[in-house]
């Protein structure tokens, strides 16, 4: 990684210390100038508190911003004139089309303002906040009316860019990710296309490449630049042991099965089946944490309990899942088609354990799936 | 990183937009009282420290930091019942050079691709609905400051602190702005910057043991024991400590000295010297420095001036410099090819000038250059003589009162009067050139087409005798020239009054003529000191007119 330009992509299985080596890489730069870039704020102070485990600290050549604030701070604020020329007062966080202008009452069908015409009312609330949608292909807009301008410019100030949850992106964020791959700076992008959880975009740019196809993006958009992807680096967990890796691997055929560097023995490992009569004996004998959708799930409130999307990226040792509907039916058949949020769902759900993971299930005794203990009273 | 170039608009004596280029190492401006030559440097220190005369600016808006013109304009237009547009101060910064990719974008008022910084003092768009009230009471009689706003960003729209901001600026002028322990701020900060951030972690934790010492002196004890019997009031702990509160606490208490005595105790001039070495001798290579010195003349005597003049010359490197004077001396020290001269609001430098003309005033010492560009009006003349003689022509016309005293400067130039006339026009200063016709008027016309007929300048007149004389006699093998201002004098007084005035008894005109001709400026100077009445030729009093 020295004068030459390079870009890689690394999929990292879940647990396989994507942040411990994502730090590793920015400390191991010791000229230059090092962006780290990642979705979430909780993600951006998990970053940072590995530099200090590591390091003692952030070093001075590092940079840490969440993805929205670097583009508005790099991509938009720098050369935004001749564009948009009120000081832009921020990003509105939105969760389905912005800029509606009205709804036809008949059919509801749902006019917005298009860019042509109402350029400002597109991209800006009234009191000039981007909305989180467009912000972007907002970028990308100033880069063109710049004639790249604002690409050159992150250029000269980070020599290497390092982009975490990869998976997240969509849309014009991919655009990006493009201009940014044919440019001067060495780019590093990281993630577990088994993870997408956030869906930043209702946009329909790439709409292909949505929920996770990453790789696919980069093989077949991207395929003029030069891009190594690696698929090994990161594809031991330290997390789960042998059977959770074994059986999750099994919801991602397309990707390589993932390693276990977990070789803890406790006595009660891998994956069991427990019936509802059992939950609570479960629950007083293993002490697992509860996982459900949402909080519309019934658990045991003795027990601590979280959703699947908050617990991306954290550790337990035991887990007890309320699996739900689509769930169920890849249990039984795993040749069933999940559809894509439920299989992300159940993969970041299944890899949170250490030792042991209990999926509540009324099973009888003709049951026998593969990879699948039965918990006996 | 250096400043490429200076953005000023409404700031102080600058109406509407000033711009000023400037080059990497030295820069002289030059330019008479009240040519907006300290603004300038005022107007970099703010954009780059947040500082004007020493305390944070955000504090301390008024209407004073803006150009009374626009204020005036804007008031006299709501007056007439208008809409104006309410003015506001722009400061901006382009710099080139390395380290600078953060400040760049194009958020500067040429929407260009730009590295820099901008300082702006204007209305804030929240106080909108206060102002529009305030409008339809009539009530703005003066500019509504308390609505008005500082923005401090890059061109990348950033908004920066003095931190963020990689280029040092130390300003060096008489003003003394201090703490409230008397320490100057400047040298303070020029102090703290020349330190590693080690240093200062040590300097504080040395303050912080100085006061744990302090407190646990014995004396202080029993003096707090004392004041905590006699503080029963509040039932609370009284007790004498040392402030701590503040992040850089040591830097309020601690005072900078100069041969064991504190700094401002020293003088003034010796203050400037110290303030300058310490700018000069930064030690952070790697952050540059911009040193601003405000016209260092004034508080140096000759011999502290030449000496502080060297140190600059010589240990300049690589820091930008701009300077400020009216001394031909430091002008010339450091060297014409700098000098950016400021008349009426407008910057030249002698780059601008041609090339040939440039050399030639880059060999003549700049006391000329400089005379012509800080007198208000000039008339030009070729030699001694020719002063002399306009001066006492204008002396008689107003009362007595030699033209300096109206600024009016008389300058000889000999033979180049087209090299003054190409400052005089890019300065558009008012200048009369007082010529001898030499019998030839169409050699004249010639030389001065670029100023008569048709390319006649408001700002430049050419004054010489229309009418040829002619006569027969011979000066060696010579014919005399009967058109030079001697002849010219001799033909408007006749020779008896002359005689009289030099106390001569020459019989004809022509003894008179060679007399004159290899008495010059005698002659001239008894014209000038003579209590007789006396004429002067026509083409004299048409140029004095020009500046009555």
């Amino acid at each position: 990684m020295l004068d030459i330009k390079s870009n890689k992509l690394v999929i990292a299985a879940a647990g396989s210390g994507k942040t411990t080596f994502l730090v590793n890489e920015a400390l191991r730069q010791r000229e230059g100038k090092v962006l780290i870039t990642t979705f979430t704020q909780g993600n951006e102070a998990e970053i940072r508190k590995k530099f200090v485990e590591l390091n003692g600290c952030v070093p001075s050549h590092v940079t840490i911003q969440t993805w929205f604030s670097t583009l508005l701070q790099h991509g938009i604020r720098p050369y935004q004139g001749g564009l948009y020329d009120e000081t832009i007062r921020g990003m509105l966080l939105v969760n389905e089309p912005s800029a509606l202008r009205y709804i036809i009452k008949k059919t509801g069908f749902k006019v917005y303002y298009g860019e042509a015409d109402y350029f400002s009312k597109h991209y800006f609330t009234d009191d000039s906040k981007v909305y989180s949608d467009k912000i972007s292909k907002l970028v990308v807009r100033c880069n063109e009316r710049s004639n790249g301008a604002v690409i050159e410019r992150l250029n000269k100030i980070f020599t290497h860019i390092f982009i975490d949850e990869i998976q997240d992106l969509a849309g014009y964020d991919l655009e990006i990710l493009k201009l940014l791959l044919k440019s001067k700076s060495n780019i590093l992008f990281v993630g577990d296309p088994r993870q997408v959880t956030y869906l930043t975009h209702i946009e329909r740019k790439y709409d292909r490449y949505k929920e996770g196809r990453i790789k696919e993006f980069i093989q077949t958009e991207c395929r003029r630049v030069s891009c190594e992807i690696d698929e090994d680096t990161l594809n031991v967990s330290h997390r789960n042991n042998a059977m959770i890796c074994d059986y999750s691997s099994k919801l991602y055929s397309q990707y390589k099965p993932c390693q276990s560097n977990q070789h803890e023995v406790t006595g009660h490992d891998g994956i069991y089946l427990v019936r509802k009569q059992d939950v609570d004996l479960y629950l007083q004998r293993y002490n697992p944490v509860q996982l459900r959708d949402s909080i519309r799930e019934t658990i045991n409130k003795n027990y601590k309990s979280i959703n699947f999307g908050e617990s991306k990226g954290l550790t337990f040792d035991r887990v007890l899942i309320y699996p739900t509907q689509p769930f169920i039916r890849w249990i039984n058949n795993n040749n069933f088609e999940l559809p894509p949020t439920s299989c992300s769902k159940l993969y970041v759900a299944l890899t949170r354990a250490k030792y042991s993971v209990g999926i509540i299930y009324d099973y009888d005794e003709a049951t026998n799936l593969e990879g699948l203990q039965k918990f006996f009273v | 990183m250096k400043i490429k170039k200076v953005k000023i608009k409404n700031f102080k004596c600058y109406y509407g937009e000033f711009v000023l280029e400037l080059s990497d190492g030295m820069n002289i401006l030059v330019g008479n009282n009240e040519a907006g030559k300290s603004t300038i440097l005022e107007a970099i220190h703010l954009a780059l420290t947040g500082l004007l005369n020493g305390r944070q600016i955000k504090n301390e808006l008024t209407q004073y930091l803006f150009n009374n013109t626009a204020v005036t304009e804007y008031l006299t237009n709501l007056e007439q019942g208008r809409n104006p547009e309410l003015p506001y101060i722009l400061i901006e910064i382009y710099l080139s050079g390395g380290d600078i990719e953060l400040f760049e974008g194009n958020g500067n008022s040429e929407r260009a691709k730009e590295s820099g910084v901008s300082l702006k003092i204007a209305f804030d768009e929240k106080f909108q609905r206060e102002y529009e009230q305030l409008v339809s009471k009539d009530g703005v009689k003066t500019l509504p400051i308390e609505y008005y706003d500082l923005v401090w960003s890059s061109f990348a729209r950033e908004t920066i602190t003095p931190r963020s901001i990689p280029l040092n600026s130390a300003m060096i002028d008489s003003s003394s702005n201090r703490y409230q322990n008397g320490s100057d701020i400047y040298i303070s900060r020029i102090v703290r910057e020349n330190l590693e951030p080690e240093d200062i972690v040590d300097i504080s934790q040395a303050h912080r043991k100085m006061r744990d010492n302090f407190m646990s002196s014995e004396s202080i004890k029993s003096i707090n024991e004392k004041i905590q019997q006699s503080a029963v009031l509040t039932g609370k702990k009284v007790e004498l400590s040392v402030e701590l509160l503040s992040k850089n606490a040591w830097e309020n208490s601690l005072v900078t000295y100069l041969d064991a005595v504190p700094f401002h105790f020293v003088g003034k001039g010796e203050q400037c010297i110290v303030k300058t070495e310490l700018a000069l001798s930064h030690k952070k290579t790697k952050e540059a420095a911009v040193i601003l010195v405000e016209e260092p003349e004034n508080h140096l005597s000759h011999t502290k001036l030449n000496q502080f003049i060297s140190k600059i010359a010589e240990n300049q490197q690589d820091k930008q410099i701009i300077i400020s004077t009216h001394s031909s001396f430091v002008a010339n020290k450091l060297g014409l090819s700098n000098l950016i001269l400021l008349n009426d609001k407008k910057a030249i430098r002698l780059n601008d000038l041609e090339d040939d003309t440039k050399s030639f005033f880059q060999k003549i010492a700049g006391y000329d250059t400089l005379r012509l560009i800080l007198c208000k009006k000039a008339i030009l003349v070729e030699g001694d003589s020719d002063e002399l003689v306009v001066q006492k022509a204008y002396m008689l016309e107003n009362d007595g009162k030699l033209p300096i005293q109206n600024e009016i400067d008389v300058i000889s130039v000999g033979t180049s009067f087209l090299r003054f006339l190409e400052i005089a026009e890019l300065l558009n200063k008012p200048v009369v050139v007082v010529t001898d016709n030499d019998g030839d008027i169409d050699a004249v016309n010639r030389k001065y087409s670029e100023y008569l007929g048709k390319n006649d300048k408001a700002n430049i007149k050419i004054c010489f005798d229309n009418a040829v004389d002619e006569g027969s006699l011979m000066i060696g093998k010579n014919p005399f020239n009967y058109n030079t201002l001697e002849p010219k004098l001799l033909k408007a007084n006749k020779l008896d009054k002359l005689n009289a005035i030099f106390g001569s008894t020459y019989v004809n005109d022509n003894e008179m003529h060679k007399f004159m001709k290899s008495n010059k400026t005698e002659c001239a100077l008894k014209i000038f000191e003579t209590e007789n009445p006396i004429v002067f030729p026509e083409y004299i009093l048409e140029a004095i007119k020009c500046w009555i």
